[in-house]
């Protein structure tokens, strides 16, 4: 059997364990599917793999048991779910172009949660638009609010939805139902001023609990959807560590921008010879500095007003 | 007589009458409710048709145009005390059957029962109402139970049917404008629902012996004492006062009053540190109680008047509507006739 | 039709302050005007806001206002002396009516603060014991130090059975021990059918007063009870008052027990 396995692994297909079997693995991004596409993995499962199907932890579906030779009929057959998610794609018919960036992850949202500040899912099928395919080895993960369901702490980049609580003291009757959930479920930064509610910007999370406890619509969410935008999060074997926060109140035009330009520094510095092509952006900070990466990172972007961008950037986490 | 007009026409209808009022209707407020990306529907000022929110109910009423959920009454110094100013416009107000009813029940509190109330009667002077006719009713309504899905005391009438606008107006100057702009139609009446998905009946006999039922223990549990029943109610007219001393001046200040809920903590406190209906449960009997049987007792008619807001806006749904259909059986269970 | 705002208080000026404890003043106030024992006034207390004080004394020109330091944002207001001034509304709702009184064995049982509604209606009895038949004063406070109107007592001893009692009166030989509903069943009574009854204080305190009176023969419709509620308006607008289809501020504070007795919290 001679198989190139760079190309099996680019095509989004795993060198598995057992010789002569690769799993195939479909992106979902913000781990929002129709459900009319069910169909069709359940029908690669059963007519190329071994009849199951698995739930990768990123979202996405991994058909294990699937012949290296019939990579081009699973690939013939993965197209709709292609097509349908609006994956980008260099030919059809091919599969997917590129592994190393990973799907897009994201929890529910505001399609159904009431805490989510934003829809993730379109806001990662956005992301994934934007760079996909790329070989770059990028996780990115989107959640709804600060509660952080989707851990997007432990990514490259993690997006987390804020709003920016409006308020209209007219309509308050001082029944302090904000100040008390902001107190208990959040970072206690609302304050009763002469029975009207006073908002410490500087601790407000943008996590909406004012918003969603305010009986009488006084607190109601920002037009404009801000994020919080964390960065260089990461698990494995050497240094794991959570995300720090880069930019809070940022705007979705310039995390897509941010995103495109880590890019571009990554492509710069990256070590050439890292095993797999493979190296942590971590990793590449640690050793040109963070003011090197702040360079590329903001080079054009426009940030709102309001953005607050955090410095120094430092990062701790477990070193082995 | 009635008049169709095209939505262009009537929105220079609206800006002839925009010249003397302020005209408020239930309007969309984009991504304004609770979750993110979800309508609110609110009243508001309106300049076009368009504007005028027909499709949906609104979650809040037309009662803070009258009520504002806060106001501020008066200013003082040391030495003084200075009313506060009222808008200089009269106003135009779109509304319901249902809140149309709702009115009188402001009227009944504010104007009739102990001293008229000052600040309302100045406001309500200067307003005229435009009911919106109702072609079918919303999936919590029960206004047809209640007696509150037909108005005839409205100022002018108001309809969208197939894009066009059908108005009628009691105003004399109104009337003049319509004729300018629109055409005539024989018989206009402002739709009314006869028939509502929700249903009531409140017992005959019902009276405060029910408050030894058991049925109001679940919601000691259930109620979160949010008071979200009560802002969204057209006929929840409770307020609290409030002094504030401005910070820069503490010799200086406002009297205001805010909108204040009986389901809410605080409401019954007295100065020792007492306080009643401690139990959320005894407040739902409370606010039950009133709106479907000591409001009548002492005015002759039911306060609620089956808009389903209170339902539509509970976080933990509990259904006002449901309650009353539960009080049959609360009754019988006080006549201890239920056990035989 | 412009109707006046009632919600416009207006100035009037402190003739005297009277201390009873550490935390409660009388304030006699310049008024003139009727006023029935038992209606109460909106006073706009600095820095605290407007609350309802009950009439404690009707003078000749003067009503007497007891008020409570709440925290210690009212300070001010007891700072203020003679010549200072406070802003007031009023007065509001259904009081006692004397009259109903005249010539009648009266029995007065009050707990606490409920002693300032009744203290008119004791006053005018004391001012014209012709009127009455005779008063019984039962009063009870947590302790020595919680006692209003202390000199009054002493006063109104020369002409009424009085029974002052605090939960724990170590020894102290002016004082009784002990719940006022203790000194209810061996109250000297000669016409129970036709007595008056007043009871005035804490919730619990009402309750048992009544069921002790009720058993020594008085009618329920001889009784009377004054209720404390939070007022806000006084004028059957606010609905913190509300009890059932009664507005306390309207239609009381003071109610006959027939029709109090009904009314549910
Ligand atoms: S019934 Fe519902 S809306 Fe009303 S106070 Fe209770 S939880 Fe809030
Ligand atoms: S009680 Fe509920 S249904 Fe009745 S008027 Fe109020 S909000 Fe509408
Ligand atoms: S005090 Fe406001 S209604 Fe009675």
């Amino acid at each position: 059997m001679d198989i190139n396995v760079k190309q099996v692994r680019k095509n989004a297909f795993r060198v598995t364990k057992t010789r002569g079997i690769t799993a195939s693995r479909i992106r979902i991004p913000g781990g929002h599917l129709d459900a009319d596409l069910l169909p069709v993995i359940q029908r690669i499962a059963q007519e190329y793999g071994d009849g199951s199907i698995h739930l990768t932890v990123r979202q996405g579906v991994e058909i294990p048991g699937i012949r290296y030779e019939d990579m081009p009929q699973v690939n013939q057959l993965l197209q709709p779910l292609i097509d349908r998610m609006g994956i980008n794609q260099e030919e059809p018919g091919t599969g997917y172009s590129s592994a190393g960036t990973r799907n897009i992850s994201a929890c529910i949202g505001n399609r159904v949660c009431p805490y989510g500040c934003y829809d993730t899912t379109a806001f990662a099928q956005r992301i994934e638009k934007a760079i996909f395919p790329h070989d770059l080895h990028f996780k990115i993960a989107l959640t709804g609010c600060p509660n952080d369901c989707a851990k997007v702490r432990l990514h490259d980049f993690g997006i987390i939805g804020m709003t920016l609580p409006q308020y209209e003291k007219d309509r308050c009757v001082d029944c302090r139902a904000c100040v008390k959930a902001c107190a208990k479920k959040s970072v206690d930064a609302l304050r009763t001023v002469n029975y009207k509610v006073e908002r410490n910007h500087e601790k407000c999370i943008g996590c909406g609990e004012c918003v969603i406890n305010c009986p009488t619509r006084a607190w109601t969410r920002s037009q404009e959807q801000y994020y919080r935008l964390v960065l260089f999060g990461r698990t494995g074997k050497r240094n794991p560590r959570l995300a720090v926060d880069f930019i809070k109140w940022v705007d979705e035009e310039s995390i897509l921008k941010i995103i495109k330009n880590t890019y571009a520094y990554v492509q710069a510095h990256i070590d050439p010879n890292a095993p797999g092509g493979k190296e942590h952006i971590g990793y590449i900070v640690d050793r040109t500095g963070v003011q090197e990466y702040l360079k590329w990172a903001l080079q054009d972007v426009n940030l709102p007003d309001c953005a607050e961008v955090s410095s120094p950037l430092y990062w701790s986490g477990l070193h082995y | 007589m009635g008049y169709r007009l095209s939505t262009d026409a009537m929105n220079q209808v609206l800006a002839e009458l925009g010249k003397q009022y302020a005209i408020y209707a239930p309007k969309c407020y984009p991504g304004g409710n609770t979750f993110s990306e979800v309508d609110c529907i609110r009243y508001g000022e309106v300049h076009t048709v368009e504007e005028i929110e027909t499709e949906r109910k609104s979650d809040y009423s037309f009662k803070e145009l009258l009520l504002p959920f806060s106001e501020t009454l008066f200013f003082f110094t040391e030495n003084t005390i200075q009313e506060a100013s009222v808008i200089e416009k009269d106003m135009v107000i779109f509304l319901r059957s249902c809140d149309l009813h709702a009115v009188r029940r402001l009227d009944e509190i504010y104007l009739r029962n102990g001293l008229p109330d000052f600040y309302y009667q100045r406001l309500r002077e200067k307003v005229q109402f435009v009911l919106i006719g109702c072609p079918a009713a919303f999936d919590s309504c029960f206004c047809v139970d209640m007696g509150t899905n037909r108005s005839d005391n409205y100022d002018a009438a108001f309809e969208l049917r197939g894009g066009q606008v059908y108005m009628a107006a009691r105003h004399p100057q109104w009337e003049a404008l319509l004729r300018q702009y629109g055409e005539p139609v024989e018989g206009f009446a402002p739709s009314y629902v006869t028939e509502t998905p929700t249903r009531v009946s409140i017992p005959a006999d019902l009276s405060p012996a029910v408050a030894k039922s058991t049925v109001w223990d679940e919601y000691d549990k259930r109620c979160i004492g949010c008071g979200r029943c009560n802002y969204a109610c057209p006929t929840c007219t409770c307020f609290t006062m409030q002094d504030i001393y401005y910070t820069d001046n503490a010799k200086a200040g406002e009297r205001r009053r805010v909108a204040a809920s009986c389901m809410v903590d605080g409401f019954t406190d007295v100065a020792g540190g007492g306080s009643y209906r401690k139990k959320h449960g005894e407040r739902m009997r409370f606010k039950v109680l009133h709106k479907v049987y000591d409001f009548k007792q002492r005015n002759g008619y039911q306060m609620c008047v089956g808009c389903g807001r209170c339902d539509d806006v509970c976080p933990e749904y509990i259904s006002f509507s449901a309650i009353l259909n539960k009080l049959e059986e609360a009754m019988q269970e006080v006549r201890g006739d239920g056990q035989q | 039709m412009t109707v006046s705002n009632e919600y416009l208080s207006h100035w009037a000026e402190i003739r005297e302050v009277i201390p009873h404890t550490a935390i409660e003043y009388t304030f006699r106030m310049a008024y003139q005007g009727a006023v029935q024992p038992g209606q109460f006034f909106q006073v706009s207390i600095p820095k605290y806001g407007e609350a309802p004080i009950s009439v404690s004394g009707i003078g000749e020109g003067t009503i007497d206002l007891t008020i409570r330091r709440v925290g210690r944002v009212t300070n001010e207001v007891f700072e203020r002396y003679a010549g200072e001034r406070l802003f007031l509304r009023g007065p509001y709702g259904i009081g006692f009516d004397v009259e109903l009184y005249r010539g009648r064995e009266v029995v007065i049982v009050a707990g606490g603060t409920g002693v300032s509604p009744v203290r008119p209606v004791i006053e005018h009895f004391y001012w014209h014991p012709e009127l009455g038949r005779k008063v019984s004063l039962i009063a009870g406070f947590k302790s020595r130090e919680d006692i209003l109107f202390a000199e009054d007592f002493t006063r109104w001893q020369e002409q009424m059975d009085v029974i002052l009692t605090v939960d724990n009166n170590n020894g102290d030989p002016d004082l009784r021990q002990g719940l006022v509903t203790e000194y209810i069943p061996a109250l000297a009574i000669a016409d129970p059918a036709r007595a008056a009854a007043i009871v005035v204080g804490p919730p619990a305190m009402m309750r048992f007063s009544i069921q002790a009176l009720l058993r020594r023969g008085i009618a329920e419709e001889n009784i009377w009870v004054s209720y404390e509620r939070k007022m806000c308006c006084g004028i059957g607008k606010c609905g913190h008052c509300k009890i059932d289809d009664v507005y306390v501020c309207l239609d009381g504070p003071v109610f006959n027990y027939t029709r109090a007795k009904d009314l549910a919290d």
